[in-house]
């Protein structure tokens, strides 16, 4: 008797262990299943076409600054930038810490500093989008400290940190690294193909780029491809397109969605307008707004490999990306580069050009040759532009549409320039040629 | 007393438990193993009877190249022996009949013909083509330009020669001499990723075989007078009922497929 019920309390045991340790199982398996079908997504995002975000939000120009001069570099086979920020994704980034603000004379020093390496962004982003971008976990709890500037010294061994600099308040970071090596940085900065020679400057409006002497930079053509009317309704409206209202006024197409979904093609100016009255939630975090700015761009256009991310105004919620050749960014008839994103609480904007660069093409054209930056200085100074008046300036590449074939445009270098908001090519400014006689 | 029995119902039940959680836990394994990825899909293709080698998952980096047009088999064609050879300017290909056609057996056409090109008056610039096996048929032998960017798979740069009864007796020509980078490297699909997203777009029949996946140039387009190459995969499917062989070939930039069955005469909106 006593003994069976001995048998009955020791196989309850038995039960309720068992019992636990599967319960415990399945807990830690669900996870692990969960973790699989997370795969299973990342796998088919990456089956899509898309380039990944890190390209399209990533610096745009290179300046390596050896034992004596600046230098801005590209290599025409192998962005530098993107190589450099693949090589960063193995390193471990401590959180940043404020070195300074507000000093100008500590910043242009920083920014001067020799046997390093700096890669400029064209707009300023977060710390905590960098680590999204690097796929760096310390980072990407970070809070949102703005910076422009990635500078890595590669010489001095005892300087085991990478600082974050911001061209709009001069504020710099630093950060520790471990787990880095300068090695293949070095590599990378041998091996490239385009060198000029710079000087950074601080000036009222800002950090600019000054190019020592005339530059000569080649001219690039590229096939450029455009999309149906149809082919973005089909896209940006939802695949049912019964309730489409459509009107035409001396060229300019309107497709209405009902009350909530308006594009607006402009077929004589090739410039489209798509307003989503539904799209009214403001991004909260300068990540989720960059997210979702590279997520309509991607829904928008099929080849955005030469996309960058221009300009970010978080106060605006306003987002602009502009076409980049090797390096210069292209300016295109248009003020507001190739995409305008602009989030508000009425709903999402989006203005975009029907023209990309699909292929590039080899150019018949010889290469050009600019004037140095001061000179280009003074000679906005004849027409009576101070050097404070300039806000920006910049090279780029200018869009020429062949008459022969408007299939193919020529884009040749010129430097551009920003005076009260508006970007124009020098010989506009001036009526004189950015080129050297 | 009540207590034992008691004891009794907390047994019953926690072992009902245990066969519950179990079978539960034995579920929840299954659904891990049938939603791995893309392993998935390469176990169904397996079950469907379609056969393949090892795919490769590595994603490499290729170009945007150009070439401009180039009269270098025109300039040399008095360099030829024993055979009469015609250089078309249109296609800028030369067309040649061999005076001593060669007698090739299938065992050793590779061997014989190799050889052959090797011989400056036998074929122009012979020494930089490579057998493809993929491209040639019974009918033809074909050698395609081998540059140091990969091979050009292309009927503008290829050696393709016409086999009657045994013997090669004639052969055609086109070449690029040198091909420039047009644009900074980009990222291309691997292997795996073509093969899987041909298998997902129904374009491998069931019962079939994978023959070939070979990475090769291919003429994307001609603007201002240069023509314009891309990286494409070529995919030799061999239905195993029909013996049927097809080739697909898919963009290795994009992904896409690229519909058209002649080799090289594909226009641009195929991208």
């Amino acid at each position: 008797m006593k003994f069976s019920r001995l048998i009955v309390q020791l196989l309850l045991v038995v039960a309720v262990i068992t019992s636990i340790v599967l319960s415990f199982f399945i807990w830690t398996n669900t996870a692990r299943y969960q973790r699989g079908q997370n795969i299973d997504v990342s796998s088919t995002e990456a089956n899509k076409n898309e380039i990944p975000m890190n390209q399209v939000i990533s610096p745009t120009s290179v300046i390596w600054h050896d034992s004596t001069d600046q230098h801005l570099i590209y290599n025409s086979n192998e962005n530098i930038s993107i190589s450099i920020q693949k090589i960063m994704q193995d390193w471990k980034i401590n959180s940043p810490k404020l070195v300074s603000k507000k000093n100008g004379a500590y910043y242009q020093k920083l920014i001067q500093s020799k046997d390093t390496i700096q890669m400029v962004y064209p707009t300023a982003i977060t710390t905590g989008t960098l680590g999204y971008l690097l796929d760096n976990n310390s980072l990407k709890n970070e809070k949102s400290d703005q910076f422009n500037r990635i500078l890595i010294n590669l010489k001095n061994k005892n300087d085991q940190n990478i600082y974050l600099a911001n061209d709009n308040n001069y504020a710099v970071y630093k950060a520790k690294v471990k787990n880095a090596s300068s090695e293949p940085i070095t590599k990378l900065v041998k091996k490239a193909n385009i060198n000029l020679r710079v000087r950074l400057n601080l000036m009222k409006h800002g950090v600019f780029t000054f190019y020592v002497d005339p530059i000569k930079l080649k001219t690039y053509s590229y096939v450029i491809s455009g999309k149906q009317d149809g082919e973005y309704t089909t896209a940006l409206f939802d695949s049912n397109t019964n309730g489409l209202v459509t009107s035409e006024d001396n060229g300019v197409y309107t497709y209405n969605y009902g009350e909530s979904k308006r594009l607006v093609s402009d077929h004589n100016t090739e410039e489209l307008t798509f307003e989503d009255y539904t799209d009214t939630s403001v991004p909260k975090t300068q990540l989720a707004f960059l997210q979702r700015g590279y997520q309509k761009i991607i829904n928008l256009q099929n080849s955005v490999s030469n996309l960058r991310l221009y300009n970010a105004n978080w106060k605006e919620k306003d987002l602009v990306f502009r076409e980049y050749v090797e390096g210069f960014p292209i300016f295109k008839k248009s003020q507001f580069g190739s995409i305008r994103i602009k989030f508000s609480r009425k709903g999402s904007t989006e203005h975009f050009l029907n023209k990309v660069l699909e292929v590039p093409v080899p150019s018949d054209q010889a290469s050009t040759r600019l004037k140095s930056t001061t000179e280009i200085f003074k000679g906005l100074q004849n027409v009576g532009y101070s050097p404070n008046d300039v806000q920006a300036l910049e090279v780029g590449y200018q869009w020429e549409s062949e008459t022969d074939n408007e299939k193919v445009v020529d884009l040749k270098p010129t430097y551009y320039i920003k005076i009260d908001g508006h970007w124009k090519p020098y010989d506009e400014w001036t009526n004189e040629s950015a080129e050297e006689e | 007393m009540d207590f034992k029995r008691i004891e009794v119902i907390f047994l019953i039940v926690f072992f009902s438990l245990d066969i519950f959680l179990f079978l539960s836990f034995r579920n929840s394994q299954q659904l891990v193993s049938s939603t791995s990825t893309n392993t998935s899909t390469v176990a169904e293709m397996r079950k469907r009877n379609i056969s393949f080698g090892s795919l490769d998952t590595k994603t490499g980096y290729a170009y945007y190249l150009g070439s401009r047009p180039d009269e270098s088999l025109a300039q040399n064609v008095q360099k030829l022996r024993n055979q009469k050879a015609e250089y078309e300017d249109v296609n800028h290909s030369l067309t040649s009949t061999l005076s001593n056609p060669i007698a090739i057996t299938s065992a050793d056409k590779i061997k014989i013909m190799d050889k052959f090109i090797k011989k400056e008056s036998n074929v122009l610039f012979g020494k930089e083509y490579k057998y493809s096996p993929q491209l040639s048929t019974k009918s033809q032998i074909i050698y395609v330009e081998n540059k140091s960017h990969g091979q050009i798979y292309d009927k503008t740069a290829q050696l393709a020669f016409t086999v009657s009864d045994g013997e090669v007796v004639s052969y055609t020509q086109t070449y690029v001499k040198s091909m420039i980078i047009l644009h900074e490297r980009q990222t291309i699909k691997s292997e795996k990723d073509v093969i899987t997203n041909l298998y997902a777009n129904s374009e491998i029949p069931n019962n079939s075989k994978i023959t070939y996946a070979n990475l090769a140039y291919t003429k994307l387009l001609e603007a201002k007078d240069s023509t314009i190459y891309i990286p494409v995969w070529f995919v030799t499917i061999k239905n195993k009922d029909s013996k049927v062989v097809t080739t697909k070939k898919v963009n290795a930039f994009t992904g896409n497929i690229i519909k058209s069955s002649t080799n090289g005469d594909n226009n641009y909106s195929a991208q």
